[in-house]
């Protein structure tokens, strides 16, 4: 599904002529197979985000290749980046990432809009996954009529309603208390588990970390892999 | 994305910041409406006296002022006869008229009144083909019965009362009808200054009719119509040569009047007609109306900088929201186009109303600005000329809305562009 090979990155802080040269990654490699689910652990600052930027293809990488089901991504064009993003990822963002000035239910069908899809298809579909989700009494919600687990509920709709088989996420639960963090990662097994879907899933919260088939640490710009999966 | 989908998502959007919108609006409403209703007076003076030239009664005229046999000039009374009968049977022409005027001082006598005049001599069948009306009396059947204009009674005045109007006071002229008068026709033959004097002849005519009053109040006709076959008589009693003759081509209808005028020409005929006249103008106020859309343009590029302002603000504002769009998979051309479909959306909204309001604007003004212009005159009324100050055919408003959703889209397109240049990871750091 996903393969990551000697990636490294580094950032140029300071002005022009007196620029500084931090590196962040030092040459990842990160394999992930369908249907599993990995987590990124580390330090703020660690550098886990720009990992997650880079196999979006929010960002390009210094060196190193990034493989999402046999397609070199840095190889594509913009438009094509955007095309690719649409068909294979779906994402999860700490701040839930949300249009304020659509509705729960117009939010989940809005990379369906982007997509084109007819609107009667379209609000089957929307419809099916709230039920899924456990949505459908604040359907009509807009986002700051929202608690945070059901904002991030409405963002993983979303991630979902194209069918992309790789969900990548900064932080999930990074913005909720531990009762609705425990909600969401079930949900996210649950999802994981029937739809056999791929999570990638950056934290740098070990109880997150736990859901996780595989878990990782990034430290000093190169991934240690931590323990096997505990029980939830 | 789906059009529909398209057009709700800028609605959407355009919804959220109402008073901004809606002020840019009004400011590409302003602009546009500037534009129509400053070009609009230049179609309206056009309209104005294009109905004027074409409200004379002789549109349907086409004068023949001669004609060139490849070197030579030949004056309109040397064109022989039988090419005027060809022009009488082109297709269209009704009549063709042969008028001469006698080479002398015409005096007109009728009791103790007379007036100076001039004499017509015409073919009266023709005239009356080409539109030759009466207002009384009935046209001379006998060489010695003429037609006097319609303002002879008016102008024919005794000593006493010529006095009278040199003072500046009312006459009253002749009262009663002249149907039927007998009237002496003085004629003294135009001699150079210092010249010998000459000694005038005079004759004596019958008025049968009177001719309608001239399109125009400002026109005077006090002349005389007589048979063309005193032409010869005339100018034999007097020793005069064959005076200019006045050719005119009569058409049925007006539309009628370019095709022979063109025809006559290609014939090396020298002849005008309304349609030079109107050619003539035509010229001038397409200049002119071009130069006030030029004006007019400079207002709507004033507004097109509000058109700016908003949409850079709009796309400021929504970083965050394109940033997550495009995370999510939106295209870059996908964002540029919804920029510029608002930016667009503003500019039609814009003009619609515009083209509603100058239409308003247009019809106060032919209604007040002839009130205002006539009070300020002290005159009731325009006399008769109906003046147009400000016309909007449709196509100003076609050349008004392309201008103006042009600019408006064009002013939408960098700041449409900077929104497919905003960069995702930046945006998504943006609080919300
Ligand atoms: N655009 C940038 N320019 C310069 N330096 C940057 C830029 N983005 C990130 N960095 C630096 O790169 C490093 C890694 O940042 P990153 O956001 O990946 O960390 P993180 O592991 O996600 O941290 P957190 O857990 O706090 O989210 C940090 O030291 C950060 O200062
Ligand atoms: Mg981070």
């Amino acid at each position: 599904m996903i393969k990551i090979k000697d990636l490294q990155h580094h950032f140029k802080i300071g002005k022009k002529g007196n620029e500084r040269h931090v590196p962040v990654l030092k040459g990842v490699t990160l394999e992930v197979g369908k249907g599993e689910i990995v987590a990124i652990l580390g330090k703020s600052g660690s550098g886990k985000s720009t990992l997650l930027h880079i196999l979006a293809g929010f960002m390009s990488p210094e060196t190193g290749s990034v493989m999402v089901n046999g397609q070199e991504t840095a190889a594509l064009k913009e438009s094509e980046q955007a095309s690719f993003r649409l068909e294979n990822f779906g994402f999860i963002f700490q701040n839930f990432q949300l249009m304020p000035g659509l509705s729960a239910f117009e939010n989940i069908e809005l990379p369906l809009k982007i997509k084109g899809m007819a609107e009667a298809e379209r609000k089957m579909k929307v419809q099916k996954l709230l039920e899924k989700v456990g949505l459908e009494e604040v359907a009509s919600h807009y986002p700051n009529e929202l608690s945070g687990g059901q904002q991030q509920r409405v963002s993983i709709a979303r991630a979902l309603i194209t069918d992309a088989p790789i969900i990548l996420a900064d932080e999930p639960t990074g913005s909720l208390d531990s009762e609705t963090e425990k909600e969401i990662l079930l949900l996210i097994q649950s999802l994981n588990k029937k739809l056999g879907l791929t999570f990638v899933i950056i934290t740098h919260d070990e109880e997150v970390a736990a859901v996780a088939d595989r878990q990782y640490h990034l430290h000093d710009g190169e991934l240690v892999k931590g323990e096997q999966r505990h029980a939830v | 994305m789906q059009f529909k989908d398209q057009i709700d998502f800028i609605r959407q959007h355009m919804k959220r910041n109402k008073l901004r919108v809606a002020t840019t609006i009004l400011a590409a409403t302003m602009g546009c409406a500037f534009l129509i209703v400053l070009a609009s007076v230049g179609f309206g003076l056009h309209q104005t006296i294009t109905d004027d030239v074409l409200d004379n009664n002789m549109v349907t005229q086409i004068e023949v002022a001669g004609k060139s046999d490849g070197e030579a000039e030949i004056p309109p009374a040397d064109i022989p006869d039988a090419e005027l009968q060809q022009i009488k049977e082109m297709a269209h022409v009704i009549a063709v008229v042969e008028r001469n005027k006698p080479e002398a001082e015409t005096e007109i006598v009728i009791g103790n009144r007379s007036t100076y005049s001039q004499v017509v001599l015409s073919s009266m069948e023709e005239e009356q083909k080409a539109g030759f009306a009466l207002s009384e009396g009935k046209m001379p059947t006998k060489a010695e019965e003429v037609v006097v204009g319609y303002h002879m009674a008016e102008r024919l005045l005794t000593e006493a009362e010529m006095e009278k109007e040199a003072n500046g006071e009312e006459v009253d002229g002749f009262a009663g009808s002249l149907i039927g008068q007998t009237v002496e026709v003085e004629l003294t033959p135009f001699t150079a200054e210092g010249g010998e004097a000459v000694e005038s002849s005079t004759w004596e005519f019958v008025v049968t009719g009177v001719a309608k009053e001239p399109a125009k109040d400002w026109m005077t006709d006090a002349g005389i119509y007589a048979d063309s076959s005193w032409g010869p008589i005339f100018n034999e009693e007097m020793g005069l040569e064959k005076g200019y003759e006045n050719i005119l081509v009569y058409a049925d209808e007006l539309q009628n009047v370019g095709g022979i005028t063109d025809a006559l020409k290609e014939d090396e005929y020298y002849v005008y007609s309304v349609t030079e006249e109107l050619g003539t103008m035509n010229v001038f106020f397409t200049a002119l109306k071009a130069g006030l859309i030029f004006v007019g343009t400079i207002a709507v590029l004033i507004a097109s900088i509000g058109i700016f302002n908003t949409m850079t603000m709009a796309v400021t504002e929504r970083t965050r929201e394109i940033g997550v769009m495009k995370a999510i998979g939106a295209q870059p051309k996908l964002i540029r186009k919804l920029f510029l479909m608002e930016s667009a959306a503003i500019g039609l909204i814009g003009t619609a109303l515009a083209v509603a309001i100058s239409y308003g604007i247009s019809i106060l003004a032919n209604w007040l600005v002839p009130i205002i212009i006539l009070s300020s005159l002290g005159e009731e009324d325009a006399g008769g000329i109906s003046i147009v100050i400000s016309t909007i055919p449709w196509q100003l408003v076609v050349i008004a809305s392309a201008i103006s959703i042009g600019v408006a889209m064009v002013s939408g397109w960098r700041p449409a562009r900077k929104a497919t240049q905003i960069d995702i990871i930046q945006a998504l750091r943006q609080e919300m």
